[in-house]
């Protein structure tokens, strides 16, 4: 079977069974889906399947053999962010951490096919993905935000660290 | 004061959005065995003939352990504190809760660890359980615990936490109505999305290198080296990454019994529990059963306050003594009560054991104080905001604990919480401060209570 994951062609050894969340984090060393409950209730798996979001964890790999798979990996890396994960970041809609990569890739979808800035629609594409330390009003803020094309203030340095806004812009 | 006011980046922000955070689960060792455990599949019952051979022969079975590879099998979360020991590690003669750990298996892959599991065969003589603290006293109870049904190491081996403050006698002689309330907050499962999880890496050196998903890093530390009867310096324990916790991860669920693991199979190990078993066995914030009665007057000053409280601490005490120590300071609530008679028991019974979820045991007071603040305004038909205002803590009041209040908010956030509700005060509530009280502001029953805040 053959995948192609954050751009790149890769031979998937697993059997066709397999999930997908498994192939990516063990097999392929894609770590950013997390594997929150391995039974399609916290999102925190879910990645692009051209360009959907799925369950990472509910998707057998040998359903989709051929496609394309998107993760946060590859969104962008510190120095080169995604309009999303600069308002994810502005917003603070990541708090422990656990539950962004599957908000950032359901969000990154829901921009994809036009969504907007409304806040119900973005609740609903949201729909199903937990966030245990209950930041949902800033990950709304954040989605909306880089819906709308706000732009931010990051300056991100070489080493990856952002040194933003100090001095109290809110 | 560079920070204050000001937007400062998360110093993990830009590791969160790019997928970059390295949780436990991330970390990536050649050569990992994956750990799944036998756990109890009832409440409570005595145990025997513990037999691993089958599944230590299985291909790809690496390490089994059971409570014989345990060097010191019983230690507790607060030993350090002087609270005695009372949870083995992997159960030995008998369970006491659904889903207790009996034995490990380290194998090449999750299926072959579960099938492991499966070959481990024990025996069980089921026996009544426990299951609600209400019924721990009565005579004809099951036995749930080596102490009995409740905690009895308390300083001078009492067997509650109790608080005796003024004359609670007179406070009742004296009052109007006497205004009582039940309150019994459920338990709740704090439901990190990153399940309880430990990698553990014998390095060459003898050292074991702890990766775990805990809040509180040096008692994790602490807990395996006892275990083990290791000293200090050959445990290396990586931590700081925590995929939600609330509470849920300063007991050490996974890290001493990996470390077993790793010891004997020379391999290193990693337990990430299912999301079945963090909501089946994982320690949750206790249930609490709390009554509550005031001796108050017409006009809404609550002259004393008996209260029982019974911690439902679940199989073993781990941090429950604690709890209930914090949540008897704070039965009060935030609120000045002269005269106290409280007494609170930390009661076994057969669930899971609790812990600290987010203000340990503090939460269940504030809900029972505060649900019963708005009961004595509804009694008396008076205003819920000037019951509080009137009963708040000031400068120079004493806490339940005799610790007197220097820097009390009780008046500033009632006052804005009315101000947010749109609700008009009275204007004696409004200009209300949260300075001493004197003179006409100093009713008779709280003239003995108050401190000095100059002696604090």
């Amino acid at each position: 079977m053959k995948l192609t994951v954050n751009g790149r062609p890769r031979e998937i050894e697993g059997a066709p069974l397999t999930t997908l969340l498994h192939v990516l984090r063990e097999e392929l060393g894609v770590t950013s889906p997390k594997a929150g409950c391995e039974q399609g209730g916290c999102g925190a798996c879910t990645v692009l399947v051209d360009g959907e979001p799925q369950r990472a964890c509910l998707t057998p790999v040998g359903a989709i053999d051929g496609s394309e798979v998107t993760t946060v990996e590859g969104l962008g890396a510190p120095e080169s962010l995604s309009a999303l994960q600069q308002a994810f970041t502005h917003h603070y809609a990541a708090q422990c951490g656990f539950c962004t990569s599957g908000m950032l890739m359901a969000a990154e979808a829901y921009i994809a096919r036009g969504g907007t800035d409304d806040r119900e629609a973005i609740q609903e594409a949201l729909a199903g993905h937990v966030c245990r330390c209950t930041g949902y009003v800033k990950i709304i803020d954040a989605v909306a935000a880089a819906a709308r094309g706000d732009a931010f203030d990051l300056t991100v340095t070489a080493a990856g660290t952002a040194m933003t806004n100090l001095g109290g812009v809110s | 004061m560079k920070a204050v006011g000001a937007r400062l980046p998360r110093y993990d922000g830009i590791e969160h959005v790019t997928g970059r955070t390295t949780y436990v689960d991330d970390v990536r060792v050649p050569g990992m065995l994956w750990v799944k455990a036998l756990r109890s599949p009832v409440h409570s019952a005595a145990m025997s003939g513990l037999d691993t051979t089958k599944a230590e022969a299985m291909p790809g079975v690496h390490a089994v352990v059971t409570h014989a590879d345990v060097p010191l099998l019983e230690y507790g979360h607060l030993s350090a504190l002087g609270i005695p020991a009372d949870e083995p590690l992997l159960a030995k003669d008998e369970v006491r809760y659904k889903g207790q750990p009996i034995a490990l298996v380290a194998a090449e892959d999750e299926e072959t660890a579960l099938a492991a599991v499966d070959a481990i065969t024990v025996d069980f003589e089921e026996r009544t359980p426990l299951l609600d603290v209400r019924r721990a006293f009565d005579d004809d109870a099951p036995t749930v615990h080596q102490w009995g049904n409740w905690y009895t190491h308390f300083e001078g081996e009492m067997d509650r936490r109790q608080i005796r403050k003024g004359s609670i006698d007179d406070a009742f002689e004296q009052a109007d109505v006497i205004v009582q309330g039940v309150y019994r907050p459920a338990a709740i499962e704090h439901v990190p999305l990153e399940t309880q999880v430990a990698l553990v890496v014998p390095e060459a050196n003898g050292r074991l290198t702890i990766y775990s998903c805990t809040q509180a890093l040096y008692f994790s530390m602490g807990v395996v080296a006892a275990h083990l009867q290791v000293p200090l310096n050959k445990l290396k324990v990586v931590g700081g990454t925590v995929g939600g916790g609330f509470g849920g991860k300063v007991d050490t669920a996974t890290e001493t019994m990996c470390a077993l693991l790793a010891q004997k199979s020379g391999r290193p190990v990693k337990w990430r529990w299912t999301r079945e078993e963090e909501f089946l066995c994982s320690s949750t914030r206790a249930p609490w059963h709390m009554e509550i009665a005031d001796a108050v007057t017409k006009d809404g000053w609550i002259l004393g306050r008996k209260m029982l409280t019974l911690h439902d601490s679940g199989a073993y005490a781990r941090f429950s003594p604690y709890g209930l120590t914090k949540h008897s300071f704070h039965h009060t609530g935030a609120y000045t009560i002269p005269n106290l008679s409280f007494d609170g028991f930390v009661v076994f019974t057969n669930r899971v054991p609790t812990t600290a979820m987010r203000g340990f045991g503090v939460t269940s007071v504030s809900f029972a104080t505060e649900t019963h603040m708005s009961r004595i305004a509804d009694v008396l038909g008076l205003d819920p905001y000037e019951v509080r205002l009137k009963n708040a803590n000031r400068v120079g009041d004493t806490s339940p604990n005799r610790i007197v209040y220097t820097d009390p908010s009780t008046v500033s956030v009632v006052k804005a919480l009315a101000g947010g509700m749109d609700v008009e005060l009275a204007t004696e509530y409004a200009a209300m401060t949260r300075d001493p009280r004197e003179g006409d502001l100093l009713p008779a029953h709280l003239v003995g209570q108050l401190g000095n805040p100059e002696d604090h």
